[in-house]
């Protein structure tokens, strides 16, 4: 497995039912990845404002990790793990 | 009798031979003492709606606090209950939630030895504090992970936060907890299932199992823990203590380490029920004063109390290298960032610190500590630092080039304010307020957005994100 830092801002589609965001689809290099799968979510309260990460696997069988920042409500993509 | 105490019903006795064969390295077996396992869950109850969350418990047992007194010794009741939660392999746990594809395939944290490894690890025989080169030898097929103590911390506190809804006294370490149950039955019920429904709302919230122990003191909680792991829960009630404890090995007791093991084994005392023949001044002399220790939990007694503490006894941050460095830009550059990063959790926590210990490791394996105490308590990070790069430079006196490097900050005060000479006040004063606005940037934008000093060297040689340099072997410890 191998961790590849991305860190770029994303155009994400999401779901904000229920009080709980869930990501549905992300945009990257002009190529939509459908979200497949939410592996896990977390939070993180250590800043001014809070930061939700999600754990996607895309419809190519691809895990992603997003992040919404919670102060400017803006889309990250963090990472790409790969296999091998 | 199962092997699987999720399936036991409420109140299922479980004999702890039974559970100790579940546990290989488990060499003794315990009198048949009755342990009451995992409970089956009510009926149509909700995985938090058990917990009583929005309930007052601090309003009926007293409020959170490091200065009340331990519940028991309030109520002036014999019957105590503490409950030990452990997270079964914390780190590796996450990893697997966090990429399906590693679910039942054996994973390891760490870097240059194991931190944390899956059930599936374990099988091949791998365990926490293992080098990764034996580790690979063992299981090739191992996937090796450096570990992200960043998420790792983000589900504890996760965890935690739901520990809270049982009791208000919750003291709390990277991956395992101690909460004080004594007098919540009032609130909860029978604590036993009150714990089960705990562990069902920390599964479904976090997706990770937690290991349970109930004992009547911090000590045997834990100990009766060990024999349900993992996602199993146990409980162990006052009058079963001593025999549950006669047949265990002498290394399982609280306080007995490797050294200890040594010595007592050297007598033929292999056993915790062995050690009860040798009277407190045959341990005292021994062990000095934690022989008295050893003298009353080999009995079953420990009245350390649990508290949630609001300081932390200290504060650590240290990595090893990305490679093997004397390069004293490297080393200071490091030093400066890691101290940068203390300061700032001291800070975070409104406390200043005392004293300022430095800590190196060879390439060699040789490794050295010094430790010196600040003039007067300090959390602005060039006070601090000028005190480490001290201490390094003490220390850094042989010609190999260093592994790993940390610095660990305690003898923390509550104290914020920089106190100084009558004539250094200003300059204090102007070095918080830098202090203080450099938080607010890195609050905003990461610890990454500012870098200081000599940290500037790393740029280039260490990878860097938002929150900062990513270090090789982050402190994977509280």
């Amino acid at each position: 497995m191998k961790n590849e830092a991305l860190d770029e801002a994303v155009a994400v589609r999401a779901d904000f039912q229920g009080g709980q965001v869930t990501p549905i689809a992300f945009k990257r290099r002009g190529r939509e990845h459908r979200v497949a799968r939410v592996n896990t979510r977390w939070v993180d309260r250590a800043g001014k404002h809070p930061r939700f990460y999600f754990s996607v696997t895309d419809h190519n069988g691809d895990v992603y990790q997003l992040q919404l920042q919670g102060g400017d409500l803006l889309w990250w993509l963090d990472s790409v793990t790969l296999e091998g | 009798m199962t092997a699987d105490p999720k399936s036991l019903p409420r109140s299922a006795a479980v004999a702890g031979d039974a559970q100790d064969a579940r546990h290989p390295s488990a060499t003794h077996h315990t009198a048949p003492v009755r342990l009451e396992a995992s409970v089956a869950a009510e009926p149509g109850t909700h995985a938090t709606g058990g917990l009583a969350s929005g309930t007052d418990i601090a309003g009926m047992v007293g409020s959170a606090g490091a200065s009340r007194p331990p519940l028991h010794t309030q109520t002036g009741t014999d019957t105590r209950t503490v409950l030990h939660l452990d997270i079964d392999a914390f780190f590796a746990s996450i990893e697997q939630l966090r990429d399906p594809r590693l679910k039942g395939r054996p994973v390891i944290v760490g870097a240059g030895v194991i931190a944390s490894c899956s059930y599936e690890a374990r099988r091949f025989g791998l365990k926490a504090g293992m080098p990764l080169g034996e580790a690979r030898r063992r299981c090739p097929q191992v996937v090796i992970l450096e570990g992200h103590a960043q998420v790792y911390r983000c589900f504890a506190e996760r965890i935690f936060e739901l520990c809270r809804t049982l009791s208000p006294d919750v003291e709390t370490y990277l991956d395992e907890a101690y909460l004080e149950l004594t007098g919540t039955e009032r609130v909860h019920g029978d604590l036993l299932a009150a714990t089960a429904r705990l562990r069902r709302a920390i599964q479904d919230d976090t997706g990770l199992t937690v290991t349970c122990g109930l004992g009547p003191n911090r000590m045997l909680a834990k100990l009766v823990g060990k024999t349900v792991k993992p996602d199993g829960l146990a409980r162990l009630h006052e009058h079963e203590a001593e025999a549950f404890l006669t047949a265990r090995p002498i290394e399982q007791l609280a306080g007995v380490g490797h050294a200890h093991a040594r010595t007592l084994r050297s007598m033929n005392l292999r056993s915790i029920g062995d050690l009860r023949a040798l009277p407190m001044g045959t341990l005292e002399a021994l062990f000095g004063a934690p022989g008295r220790l050893l003298y009353e939990r080999c009995r079953g007694r420990d009245t350390a109390p649990v508290t949630a503490r609001e300081v932390p006894l200290s504060i650590s941050r240290e990595t090893s290298f990305h490679h093997d460095t004397a390069d004293p830009r490297q080393i200071e550059g490091m030093l400066e960032y890691l101290v940068g990063r203390a300061c700032r959790a001291t800070r975070e926590l409104d406390l200043t610190v005392r004293t300022v210990s430095v800590r190196l490791r060879y390439s060699d394996g040789e490794s050295a500590e010094q430790a010196r105490s600040l003039r007067q308590p300090s959390a602005v990070d060039p006070v601090v630092l000028a005190l480490a790069l001290d201490l390094l430079r003490r220390q850094a006196t042989r010609r190999v080039a260093l592994h790993a490097v940390g610095v660990t900050l305690s003898q923390f005060t509550r104290d914020t304010a920089e106190q100084g000479a009558l004539f250094d006040e200003a300059q204090a004063g102007r070095r918080a307020a830098l202090c203080e606005a450099l938080d607010r940037v890195r609050a905003d934008h990461g610890h990454g957005a500012v870098v200081s000093g000599r940290a500037l060297h790393l740029r280039g040689t260490v990878p860097q994100d938002r929150h900062g340099f990513v270090l090789r072997t982050p402190s994977l410890t509280k």
